[in-house]
């Protein structure tokens, strides 16, 4: 037992009532937002320190007894995406301080990024199924609520798909989980793990878990579901798309990651069949996503598409279901969450300077904001695999993971994606920075310095400790590895995680 | 009677999900409360039926009278109905204020791809008062 | 090395405060680097020279699946990369701050050219498969960086992406390869492979761990058919060409394969597929060297074409091959270094490179004139100068080629005419004859542009008069290294009247006989023909490629992401009825073992009520408020079900909730119009068979999994400690305050959040409205209002 383990919803939902508290003042709520993520991020860090020691930590909520209570669990899976998503929390403070307008502030702007995070955290540490789904709730009415704040046309266009398709796959979700309690009695994951196997119908079992794969696919945005992913999240201001380009989906991806490693096993599921299929999705989605990049020119709209086409990798780390991909995948996603929201937010910088998103209005970046050209090819290239940054490594395991198990199709796709990556964040590249200064720039175009009196710096410090993140998990990868490698194992050996939940069986 | 609703809960489904497929929004949103509905009933039947006593636990003694029915599937309806309460107060609210700003219902119509949305998140002044933060 | 490699990057870094620093002088301070790491390689020589190797190694990423290790490998072969990488690096970096000398981008040209040089140098040096790579990679980028320099002109930054492109994705197909070899033998460090080759080759995977590494190479090496991209490349200033182009970027390739060599060559596949691509890239570059103007273009392709001889001697494979391939790098790397230093200065001095606006140079820039016409005889092969015996070598390994040497022996003479005739024209046609007026008003370059030529040239003649400078201390190493084993052979001018000697002579006529007939060769049809045939070609199909990708990219995303959300949930629904119903009757099949014997009146009669309901509202989809009220008595005919099994709890809430959703539907509905449905009868009928089918596979699921054995022992213990423990008699309730608090509590969240959110949605003003004072016109200038304001 660890008290700590409540931390990670606790604060944020107590900021969020703090800044809802003091609504009428921006700095105030500005303050508590920055203040609340730092908290957040050193209970984050704590509780890592427990788990990265003592191996995983259980709070059994109410004191009730797994399976008969709720249980939070921290594994080291849970933990990695705790600390990102806690590291996000606070760039995104900082970031919004300039980039939120008063108006959205005074409409709730902090209290509902702060419900987001508790959402998000919560679907991490719950070790109950049917809580994730009252999570995943939390989580959306927050996006649903950040997405269309500004009632904007666009917005508006945005999350209507946005929310009515993820109220449908929430639905479906809350249905999978009706006929996993149908079928074994418990809700608890872990207990979960243990009675499926018993379960005679293995082939029902397997359904239910397409079940799983359907409602979390659409959340997680891969082929074919992910339509509402790239309508929607270039619509809102830019600190919101990072959070959710960089983080969102990837809760998506992580339910994924732990159902399919936990309750859907070889022991209980038609497991061959199963990845067969999370394989053709995996490769499906790297190429349909990293074409749709290719095919637009607008800067959010190129990088909402490069979300779908990620997120691919990911499912195809969790189909090769080793060690080395599972690995794999959870690097993936952490180096993702950060090049990518580093891409929104040096996106939002250059709107800032060139007053569009469109690439064909823009060009002279790298002429006039060199320091920022060098921020956004450190992100760019990461996301394309180049090493020696983050994005390289993940590549790496998922390259080496893939040819091991002498999968040569699949790999070389991902391979052949990763260039087309490359050529959609090079097709940024060449225009907005490398291009000519467009005939028509705002008037502070080229005058306003990154740090001075625009106070441009609240938007490129953020960035700057992204990049600078982006080039030390390059530099040095180990650490990271190792930690991603730890969790992996967790994955694979459930029995580590029943026991942790149940007690010795 | 372990048959009906499962029936029953099918039939909702369908009519949901063709509803949810019409160009109204307003018949959509509908096609999700039915969604909604048909889901909870699933979930009932599914926490096995039995008919006569709710799971009280009378004065004086320590335990429901058997046989009691499921208490949980109860419990775990009550929270998806009120949370998917809040989602429907959402959508309703959204889908007026769509109408409002984009002057249709018509899911066909108006609802295509943002496409440049530089207009929409223009930097406000923020710092116009002359702020610090 | 690591040190050294790593200096290298940080000054890089630092470079542009360096510059800041010392302004005009930073050329010379930051040479120092590059000839000092220089030097640091130099002092390993004799060590080399005695036939010892070095290796060094730090561990980068240690795990049990997962060794990366910066191990470094220093032997013949990597030596002279290196020396060649940091001695023209030394030039370079003083011609180019000569070249650039007041470009507001000097600053940005060392830090890229020295990052460069850093990778490249990486590359040659590294001994792990996987660091090799991560050089590799590196040198693709910083090269993008160097040509797309003038990044203002688009033909620039094409260029760039072209370079990066192709390069990118043989590096793509490198990385599989090399991991595959890993994979084959076991080992990540060349040198444990280097005696390992037979395991590799003799490995079922020999074929495409073979093809994979080609592709690397061959993509960066330039070899035809993707040799398209070097010229363009051109784009970049003369000393990113000069460096990329003769000493180092393109050589990437051809190190990787002499290195490679001991590992995966001497099968009869290596030879036809190395030796002929070599053979073929020659014989095609050389010609079209002769059907462009501009030096720089000749250069390059001539440039081309050495490299396709370099790899050709790669593939032969024999003593002699490996012999000339060390001599041919290292005279090449000299003399192309030397006449693209010399035209990037014509270029500077006079302001055009096109040899037909040029002429009569030689008096204004005689030390240019010098360094080019000593550079241009080596490279056409003319005794006394290194690039003589070059040839003469090569002309000795085509002879002896192990397949097919008549045919290699010749290609490889009409591919050498071409060259004489392209060094003819890059010397006589700018420097010699009448002069012609130039666009600039020419004159001597400046010291930084000459020295680099000068030096090289003359080094040129040096090791040709004297080969035994180099022969024993480097070259010998150098083929031994890529030979595999030891050899040994000494170096020198005059070879005895030999065949060689007879086919130089043969060469050198011809290629007086071509440049004399040039100008009308050019501008012949068969000439335009082979240009647009070999140098467009290419081009064509990359083009047509990227086209292509893009059209299918763009068909893919108007078709599926059309913006239509009905179509988002129909390809939602069917993937979900698709996937979920085929999994079920192929996987689980039917499970009917139920009745309808123990309904009851009751049960019946809502049955009824619920499925008239629905009739109702499918019936009246046009009168809202029917459908309303339908929707409404479905939710209150569940409330009675609730109720029949005993959940009062339940019952009671689903009346309440069901009431205010009516009220709340009817509210907006006032607000809103009604909207006449006119979907196609097509689409009308597609829906109902998906919503059909989707009821379908949920009743069944259901019914599936309620034959599942049921064991309700949570709601068992709840029942008995609801009571004891928690003090509740409402077991629902104690579900909800206690057991499963964490739900209820997000529960009220959710509650909490819609509440704000439709307060927003319903409150809040719009942004851009024309209502909305704040955000009018603020669109272009909110920040610098912004700045305004708070400055």
């Amino acid at each position: 037992m660890n008290g700590l383990l409540v931390l990670p919803v606790a604060i944020p939902l107590i900021t969020a009532t703090l800044a809802l508290l003091f609504r009428k003042s921006s700095q105030l709520q500005r303050w508590i937002g920055v203040l609340g993520m730092v908290a957040l991020l050193g209970a984050v860090l704590v509780l890592f320190r427990d788990v990265h020691n003592d191996g995983i930590q259980v709070l059994q909520l109410g004191n009730w007894a797994a399976p008969f209570g709720i249980t939070l669990v921290a594994d080291m899976l849970a933990m990695l995406m705790l600390g990102i998503s806690a590291i996000m929390g606070v760039i995104i403070g900082i970031y919004s301080i300039f980039d939120i307008d008063r108006e959205r502030e005074r409409f709730g702007y902090y209290p509902l990024l702060h419900i987001l995070i508790m959402g998000v955290n919560g679907s991490f540490l719950t070790g109950d199924i049917f809580n994730l789904y009252v999570w995943f709730e939390v989580m959306l009415i927050a996006s649903f609520t950040l997405l269309a704040l500004g009632n904007s046309k666009n917005q508006l266009q945005g999350a209507l798909k946005y929310v009515f398709i993820n109220l449908f796959s929430s639905l479906i979700f809350l249905f999978g989980v009706a006929l996993l309690y149908g079928m074994t009695g418990t809700l608890n994951m872990a207990d979960l793990a243990v009675r499926l196997p018993q379960v005679e119908n293995t082939g029902l079992v397997t359904t239910v878990a397409m079940i799983f794969l359907v409602s979390f696919g659409i959340k997680s945005a891969i082929f074919p579901l992910f339509f509402w992913l790239p309508a929607s999240y270039h619509t809102p201001p830019v600190a919101i798309s990072a959070i959710f380009g960089g983080l969102l989906t990837k809760v998506g991806v992580y339910a994924l990651i732990r159902v399919f490693t936990l309750l859907f096993t070889d022991a209980s599921v038609h497991n061959d069949y199963l990845h067969h299929i999370l394989l053709w999705v995996g490769g499906f989605t790297m190429v349909i996503g990293v074409l749709g990049a290719a095919s637009h020119m607008e800067f959010r709209k190129i990088l909402s598409f490069h979300i779908v086409s990620q997120i691919g990798y990911m499912i195809m780390g969790l189909a090769f279901n080793t060690a080395m991909g599972l690995m794999g995948a959870i690097f993936y996603v952490l180096h993702n969450i950060l090049a990518k929201s580093n891409l929104f937010l040096i996106s939002g910088i250059a709107q800032r300077l060139l007053g569009t998103f469109e690439l064909k209005k823009m060009g002279g970046l790298y002429k006039h904001y060199p320091f920022l050209a060098v921020l956004f090819l450190i992100s760019a290239f990461a996301l394309a695999g180049f090493p020696p940054l983050s994005g390289f490594w993940a590549k790496l395991s998922l390259v080496k993971a893939g040819l091991s198990l002498e999968l040569y199709v699949i790999t070389g796709v991902a391979i052949l994606v990763g260039l087309l990556t490359l050529f959609s964040m090079t097709k940024i590249w060449l225009t907005a920075f490398w291009g000519t200064v467009p005939e028509e720039v705002p008037g502070h175009f080229g005058k306003l310095p990154l740090f001075g009196a625009g106070k441009l710096y609240i938007l490129v410090i953020p960035v700057m400790i992204i990049a600078g993140m982006i080039i030390l998990v390059g530099l040095n990868a180990q650490p990271f590895l190792e930690l991603c490698m730890t969790a992996a194992e967790q994955l694979l050996d459930t029995s580590v995680y029943i026991e942790a939940v149940l007690g010795p069986q | 009677m372990d048959t009906i609703l499962p029936i029953l809960a099918g039939t909702i489904f369908a009519t949901g999900i063709y509803l949810l497929l019409r160009r109204s929004l307003i018949l959509t949103i509908i096609g999700i409360i039915l969604i909604s509905n048909s889901v909870n009933l699933a979930l009932f039947s599914l926490g096995r039926l039995s008919t006569e006593n709710p799971p009280l636990i009378k004065a004086g003694s320590l335990e429901p009278l058997a046989p009691f029915a499921n208490p949980l599937p109860q419990a775990l309806i009550l929270t998806a109905i009120v949370i998917g309460f809040g989602l429907l107060a959402f959508a309703l609210a959204l889908a007026y204020r769509s109408y409002r700003e984009l002057g249709t219902v018509d899911q066909d119509e108006l609802l295509k791809d943002a496409e440049d949305t530089s207009a929409a998140i223009v930097p406000k002044n923020d710092f116009k008062d002359g702020g610090d933060v | 090395m690591l040190t050294v490699i790593a200096l290298i990057f940080i000054v890089a870094l630092v470079s542009p405060w360096i510059h800041k620093l010392f302004g005009n002088k930073s050329g010379w301070v930051l040479a120092l680097l590059p000839f000092g790491s220089f030097l640091y390689l130099a002092s390993w020589l004799p060590h080399i020279t005695a036939g010892n190797v070095v290796q060094q190694s730090t561990p980068w990423v240690s795990m049990a699946l997962f060794q990366v290790d910066l191990a470094f490998y220093l032997d013949g072969l990597s030596l002279m990369f290196g020396l060649i990488i940091t001695g023209i690096g030394t030039f370079i970096v003083l011609y180019g701050s000569g070249y650039l000398s007041g470009d507001a981008y000097l600053s940005r040209f060392y830090c890229a050219v020295l990052l460069f040089m850093g990778s490249m140098l990486g590359v040659v040096l590294a001994d792990n498969l996987i660091s090799i790579f991560v050089f590799w990679e590196l040198t693709s980028f910083t090269s993008f960086i160097l040509i797309g320099f003038s990044h203002e002109q688009e033909n620039s930054r094409k260029a760039a992406l072209k370079a990066l492109l192709v390069t990118g994705i043989g590096g793509l197909a490198l990385l599989a390869g090399l991991v595959l070899m890993g994979f084959a033998s076991g080992h990540w460090e060349v040198s444990a492979l280097l005696n390992e080759g037979d395991i590799i080759r003799n490995h079922p995977h020999y074929l495409a761990i073979l093809i994979l590494v080609l592709a690397g190479a061959f993509t960066k090496s330039a070899q035809f058919p993707f040799s398209f991209w070097l010229p363009g490349a051109m784009a970049a200033p003369t000393p990113v060409s000069a460096y990329l182009h003769s000493a180092t970027m393109v050589k990437a390739g051809v190190y990787l394969l002499a290195r490679m060599n001991p590992v995966l060559g001497s099968t009869e596949t290596w030879l036809i597929l190395v030796g002929g691509f070599g053979l073929l890239t020659l014989l095609v570059s050389a010609w079209l060297a002769l059907s462009f103007t501009d030096m720089k273009q000749i250069l390059a392709y001539s440039t081309v074409m050495a490299l396709g001889t370099m790899i050709m001697l790669i593939g032969l494979g024999t003593e002699m091959a490996m012999k000339g391939l060390a001599v041919y790098i290292l005279s090449h790397a000299m003399y192309k270094g030397a006449l693209f230093m010399v035209a990037g200065a014509v270029d500077h001095e006079a302001g055009t490179r096109d040899v037909l606006k040029l002429g009569g140079l030689r008096p204004l820039m005689p030390i240019s004139f010098a360094a080019a016409a000593l550079a241009a005889i080596s490279m056409a092969g003319i005794p006394p100068l290194y690039g003589f015996i070059a040839k003469e070598i090569v002309y000795e390994a085509a002879l002896e080629a192990p397949l097919w040497p008549v045919l290699v022996i010749t290609l490889a003479v009409i591919a050498n005419i071409a060259i004489v005739a392209a060094s003819a024209i890059v010397v006589i046609r700018p420097f010699l004859g009448k002069k012609v007026e130039t666009p600039k008003k020419a004159h001597e370059a400046p010291l930084t542009m000459w020295i680099g030529p000068l030096i090289l040239a003359v080094l040129g003649v040096l090791f040709g008069v004297l080969p035994f400078l180099v022969d024993r201390s480097l070259m010998i190493p150098v083929a031994s290294s890529v030979f595999g084993a030891p050899m040994d052979f000494y170096l020198s001018l005059w070879h005895g009247f030999n065949l060689p000697l007879v086919l130089s002579l043969l060469t050198l006529t011809g290629g007086i006989l071509v440049y004399l007939v040039w100008d009308r060769l050019r501008e012949s049809a068969p000439m335009k023909v082979y240009q647009s045939g070999f140098a467009m070609g290419p081009i064509n199909g990359y083009e047509g490629l990227l086209a292509g990708l893009l059209g299918l990219a763009g068909w893919q995303t108007r078709t599926i992401q059309n913006g239509l959300m009905s179509n988002y949930l129909i390809t939602i629904l069917v993937t979900m009825l698709v996937a979920v119903g085929y999994t079920f009757i192929t996987r689980s099949g039917l499970v009917w073992n139920h009745s309808f014997e123990n309904m009851l009146l009751q049960e019946w009669a809502l049955s009824i009520a619920i499925l008239t309901s629905l009739g109702i509202i499918l019936a009246f989809r046009n009168s809202r408020l029917t459908m309303v009220i339908g929707a409404g008595v479905v939710g209150f005919s569940l409330a009675l079900i609730y109720l029949m099994h005993g959940a009062a709890d339940l019952a009671m809430t689903q009346v309440l909730v069901e009431t205010l959703t009516v009220i709340l539907v009817v509210l907006v509905l006032i607000h809103v119009p009604k909207l006449i449905e006119v979907r196609s009868t097509t689409s009308r009928i597609r829906d109902a068979v998906v919503a059909v089918g989707a009821g379908v596979l949920m009743t069944l699921l259901i019914l599936a999994v309620t034959a599942v054995p049921f064991d309700a022992f949570i709601s068992e213990y709840y029942a008995e400690a609801s009571y004891p423990l928690a003090h509740g008699r409402n077991i629902v309730n104690v579900i909800l305050v206690d057991f499963r608090a964490l739900d209820t509590m997000g529960e009220v969240v959710v509650v909490a959040i819609a509440g704000l959110a439709v307060y927003a949605l319903i409150k809040m003003k719009r942004f851009g409205s024309p209502d909305d004072p704040e955000t009018e016109g603020a669109a272009p200038d909110g920040t610098a209002s912004k700045q305004g304001k708070s400055s």
